[in-house]
């Protein structure tokens, strides 16, 4: 039998791909954000040698695992403190968080308050796709108030819980929203976040189709997605708070 | 030289010895003189690395992530900070992470007695976070046993790449005793690293089940068994080296009494009369060692500042009825344990 040759698929180096196919469904978001994760972190030279990568429970805490490097994952919320500590007794190793916002701002907020005010030179990429996907879709502190989801059958009954405010809510910071609709900025907000020197956190905007976006009448991804091309907009320049339908990177040195 | 130090000064200065470099904690009653004594000693050594962190879940998980970055690493605590740790230490036995984590008891459920000795968390120190696992634990009795175990547990934990346990209680922790630290630490032998640090490496270290190449393992039965074999094994052999306990026989009497940590000390004086037990580890039982002691006691009693745990796990490993002294709500009174004593074995 002759040998079969394959055309290199990209970022061999820094996916773990015998581990594919992965666990995320067709059209979820976190294909996106995972996809050009690496590809930032191959445009910044980071791989095995010099970068870990955390991550907490849920579907984007599986995003850890299929990097091509040393990876932890940790219970659900905990990838912060571990995070930290690794930086802590590593300064000289890449740390990078992975996970998504129930992980990152419900179970796992408290650690976020502290971590973001101790501000170690960590970067997170926060997921936020609004539901717990994983677990079949139920409210999350992120939810909109309004939204349908399996525990909240009338619609979220309270306002959502700000990633945001929570994090430049401290002395220094460096947050930043994108969507999975808007990827060179995605990529943008990535890139500025690993050359910040202390606690940088990315909020991605993301759909989760399957066990969300459904019941909330979206027929495809694609459908789901588009909407945030029409809701989210460019924050204009100066601005100290992005508008929740704004994007854009907030830092203060 | 000799000078007076207090239990959980020795504690702390025992982990340096045994080569630990990072400590992370919360405050709490009565264990908050550890993490004091760390920070101290991190504000002069800033290779040690200190952390007070928002609660006893990021103290914990600090742990974790510093012995997966290449320090050996501990936190101290008390009950109800262990109760919150007890998730890490679901992740430590499931992960291999070796660590040690120092439990200085107090009163309890909940809150309890914040400032009152007990030894009420041996049951969870064995059995705390969900699923089957296999805790080492260690308990001293000595202010310079608190310095010479902890550095056991440092060995313990890489040998077995296990969390290991510490038991300490609220009068262990606050004892003063004359010990000459800097002799001690002649004796202490320091193990290396069991694991190589994070980075240079393509490892994947998960709470769920994985294969040997970490790969999760979720639905294979067969992947969870063997991994349960091994680590169970490994444990058991690990701790097989460390079957430590104290023990003066007495011939005169049918009665073997079982003590340790504070409440051993407070019994000594009774050792006139009856035969004295003290485990030093906790766990696993010393179950052989135990069953060679008591077949010369008809009557076994176990002094504990708990409502029978300790009893309860020997009577399970001798299969032998155990009489309980249980010594609660924080009093400690030798009156007392000498009365209930005569009570118990009259019964008997």
């Amino acid at each position: 039998m002759s040998e079969v040759r394959t055309a290199p698929r990209g970022f061999e180096g820094l996916i773990k791909r015998e581990r594919y196919p992965h666990t995320w469904c067709p059209g979820c978001g976190i294909g996106l954000i995972f996809n050009n994760i690496i590809r930032v972190l191959s445009e910044k030279g980071l791989d095995y040698s010099n970068t870990a990568a955390i991550s907490g429970i849920g579907c984007s805490g599986r995003m850890a695992g299929y990097m091509n490097m040393d990876s932890v994952h940790t219970p659900h919320g905990r990838a912060l403190p571990v995070a930290e500590a690794i930086k802590l007794v590593n300064p000289d190793l890449n740390v990078i968080v992975a996970s998504g916002d129930g992980d990152l701002a419900s179970i796992g907020g408290n650690h976020l308050l502290h971590t973001s005010r101790r501000n170690p030179d960590i970067t997170v990429f926060c997921v936020n796709n609004e539901t717990y996907g994983l677990t079949g879709g139920q409210l999350a502190p992120t939810t909109p108030k309004g939204v349908r989801t399996i525990t909240s059958l009338n619609g979220a009954l309270h306002n959502p819980l700000s990633m945001q405010k929570i994090v430049t809510g401290n002395a220094q910071y460096f947050y930043a929203r994108s969507t999975v609709y808007h990827l060179d900025h995605m990529r943008e907000c990535m890139h500025a976040a690993l050359e910040w020197p202390g606690f940088a956190f990315v909020e991605v905007i993301s759909d989760c189709i399957e066990l969300h976006g459904r019941r909330l009448g979206f027929k495809t991804p694609h459908e789901m997605i588009a909407t945030y091309g029409e809701k989210y907009v460019l924050a204009p320049a100066g601005r100290t708070e992005l508008a929740p339908n704004e994007l854009g990177i907030m830092t203060k040195a | 030289m000799q000078r007076l130090v207090q239990g959980n000064e020795a504690t702390f200065q025992g982990a340096v010895r045994a080569g630990a470099s990072f400590y992370s904690g919360y405050p709490i009653s009565p264990s908050s003189e550890i993490m004091a004594e760390a920070a101290k000693y991190s504000a002069s050594h800033p290779e040690f690395r200190f952390i007070q962190t928002e609660d006893e879940i990021a103290a914990a998980m600090s742990v974790l992530g510093a012995s997966l970055a290449g320090a050996k690493a501990f936190t101290a605590t008390s009950g109800p900070g262990f109760s919150l740790m007890q998730e890490s230490l679901g992740m430590g036995y499931m992960s291999e992470i070796p660590c040690v984590f120092v439990d200085v008891q107090r009163v309890g459920p909940s809150t309890g007695m914040p400032t009152l000795i007990a030894q009420g968390d041996l049951l969870q120190v064995q059995h705390g976070s969900h699923g089957d696992y296999y805790s080492i634990a260690f308990y001293p009795n000595s202010v310079a046993e608190c310095y010479t175990l902890v550095g056991t547990a440092f060995n313990v934990a890489e040998e077995a790449r296990q969390p290991v346990i510490l038991l300490s209680d609220a009068h262990v922790g606050h004892l003063y005793e004359l010990v000459d630290l800097e002799a001690l630490a002649t004796g202490v032998e320091v193990l290396p690293r069991a694991l190589a640090p994070l980075g240079g490496h393509t490892r994947h270290f998960t709470g769920l089940i994985s294969d040997d190449n970490g790969v999760p393992r979720t639905s294979d039965y067969q992947v969870y068994r063997r991994w349960l074999a091994k680590v169970k094994e490994r444990s058991a052999a690990v701790a097989a080296k460390h079957p430590l306990y104290e023990y003066r026989p007495n011939p005169r009497s049918a009665t073997l009494l079982i003590s340790f940590g504070i409440i051993s000390r407070t019994v000594l004086p009774l050792t006139e009369q009856y035969g004295y037990f003290r485990p030093i580890r906790m766990l696993p039982v010393l179950a052989e060692e135990l069953r060679e002691v008591a077949k010369d006691y008809r009557n076994l009693v176990v002094v504990e500042a708990n409502d029978g745990q300790y009893a309860s796990l020997v009577e399970q490993a001798l299969k032998r009825d155990v009489a309980r002294v249980p010594v609660l709500g924080g009093k400690v009174s030798p009156a007392e344990i000498a009365d209930r004593l005569a009570e118990v074995i009259g019964q008997a």
